[in-house]
């Protein structure tokens, strides 16, 4: 609606607000995270496969409580109105929510993400499982954009609760379907890190849909005629 | 002729179960116009137009000298707006919300916010979610007022509120107010509230407006004059007659066009005039809209 440029002074501040928002859950997942990691340290088999269910869990849920409280609550909640009577343009709002959603998600996603990739590299490791490792926590972050996009656009709790669902299945469905890709099946058990071209296309085939879920998110946006 | 500060020509816009139909609005500079309606009538409607929350189907909308909804955000640097549905974070402080809005504002006016926190008897501490609803449509008026807004925006922040409340609100609001010469928009249908904070009055129903003019100019139009017609007598055809009552022999009429000739002309005619009341701003609202509807049925 407002074809000026983005006013990033007001993106920052609306940043800032989800952040300020949503910090005390944010903050507590990280050491829920690490925690599981740590535990992967035991050895022991079950217990590693429990605790990366654990951190996956983690991820996707602080992405999905994310998107839901700065989007579908924002609207549920009737505090919308309060933010769009401040100087700022719906292309502003726009961004504010995607930074917003996948800055904060970083914040948890980056350390927990850096962990398990540094889990991987210890010695004694299976180190032949960090490009699966790296596709699936790739394959996280699309998830969450999906949902973030999903709670923008639609501005439905349903619809987003189906994004959710989506996500958190073809997160599975995906992870075994990558897990018997030949050129990451033939590696992933072994001693040693093998970046195939399969495993290159993959991660940049995740990493091409989330720029395009992003760039989607703005033209649908701006195409918009009503917000409240 | 102030400049205006909203003018709104031909606007529209249609819904599949409601439509905003040609409203042409103009308010000047320092007028506190109040907008009247039934629920459902278009007052949000017009409003969130006026925002640039909304873009319309057809017409133009300037306001503060801003196309809207092209400029929004511009024009809502100097715009502070509370509506009914409107709610603040409830896990944060009135303190960060101050702040909050401050970071918005450059024109924040940090002394005024705090005179109005003791106007208003609110401590800037407390968490949204522990305020009363009285207390929260204050803090939503101290927030829009301390930004220092050329134009004030009101959607009904009354509704909702117990009497006790409503009337310190009000009361507030009012003295605040008289402290500024700003230009206010004031939309609710309690029209006792309007009548006693407006300068100009606008009338919405059905997504028309039926009426926009200063409020004093209105009462004084509208009257209720009570008849007695003699049986050798008949009722004259009378300017501005829009309802009629009683009976044949005691009519009561109301008229939105009311001449002190009108006397003159029925006692000419051999008819008693008993009384002619004055209309309150309510009785005004309904019998218009109740003869605009016979006019114009659904």
């Amino acid at each position: 609606m407002n074809r000026a440029s983005i006013n990033y002074a007001v993106v920052r501040h609306l940043i800032l607000k989800d952040w300020y928002l949503n910090r005390g859950v944010i903050l507590g997942s990280i050491p829920i995270g690490l925690g599981a990691l740590g535990l992967v340290l035991t050895g022991k088999p079950v217990t590693f496969i429990l605790c990366i269910i654990l951190l996956c869990m983690v991820i996707v849920g602080i992405g999905a409580q994310l998107a839901m409280v700065t989007t579908i609550n924002e609207r549920k909640e009737q505090t919308l109105a309060f933010v769009m009577s401040l100087p700022l343009s719906w292309r502003e709002y726009t961004a504010a929510k995607i930074l917003a959603n996948l800055i904060i998600f970083l914040i948890v996603w980056l350390p927990l993400t850096a962990g398990a990739l540094g889990l991987l590299l210890l010695p004694g490791a299976t180190h032949g499982l960090l490009p699966f490792a790296a596709i699936m926590a790739a394959e996280m972050l699309l998830t969450n954009t999906l949902i973030v996009v999903a709670g923008i656009i639609t501005e439905s709790q349903a619809w987003t609760t189906a994004g959710i669902f989506c996500s958190s299945l073809g997160i599975n469905v995906l992870g075994y379907v990558f897990a018997h890709v030949p050129g990451i099946a033939t590696y992933m058990w072994g001693p040693r890190v093998h970046w195939t071209p399969a495993a290159w296309t993959i991660l940049a085939g995740e990493l091409l849909t989330v720029a395009l879920l992003l760039a989607m998110t703005f033209y649908i946006q701006s195409r918009k005629t009503d917000f409240l | 002729m102030n400049q205006l500060c909203i003018r709104m020509e031909g606007v529209s816009k249609r819904y599949p179960h409601f439509s905003l139909d040609g409203i042409n609005l103009e308010l000047p500079e320092g007028r506190v116009l109040g907008f009247i309606g039934a629920n459902g009538a278009g007052k949000s409607t017009t409003i969130r137009i006026l925002m640039g929350l909304v873009r319309q189907d057809s017409g133009s909308v300037r306001v503060l000298g801003h196309d809207m909804p092209a400029e929004q955000t511009a024009a809502r640097r100097h715009i502070g707006f509370v509506s009914e549905d409107m709610r603040l974070y409830g896990a944060a402080t009135l303190a960060w919300h101050m702040q909050f809005v401050a970071s918005m504002f450059p024109r924040w006016n940090q002394p005024y916010a705090d005179s109005l926190l003791r106007r208003f008897d609110l401590k800037p501490q407390q968490k949204i979610k522990g305020l009363s609803h009285g207390q929260r449509v204050k803090a939503a008026l101290l927030l829009a007022l301390a930004r220092q807004p050329r134009l004030l925006i009101l959607d009904e922040p009354t509704t909702g509120l117990d009497p006790v409340a409503r009337r310190e609100v009000l009361d507030e609001l009012m003295s605040v107010l008289l402290d500024e010469g700003r230009t206010i928009f004031f939309s609710s249908h309690n029209t006792l509230e309007v009548e006693q904070i407006s300068d100009h009055i606008a009338f919405i129903d059905r997504g028309r407006l039926i009426a926009l003019e200063e409020k004093e100019d209105l009462l004084d139009r509208w009257r209720r004059v009570r008849l007695l017609v003699p049986p050798s007598a008949a009722l004259p055809q009378l300017p501005g007659v829009v309802q009629v009552a009683g009976s044949e022999r005691l009519p009561v009429l109301t008229t939105s066009q009311f001449d002190p000739a009108v006397v003159s002309l029925c006692q000419d005619r051999g008819l008693t005039v008993q009384a002619v009341d004055p209309m309150t701003l309510e009785e005004i609202f309904v019998a218009n809209v109740q003869s605009r509807r016979e006019l114009q049925p659904a």
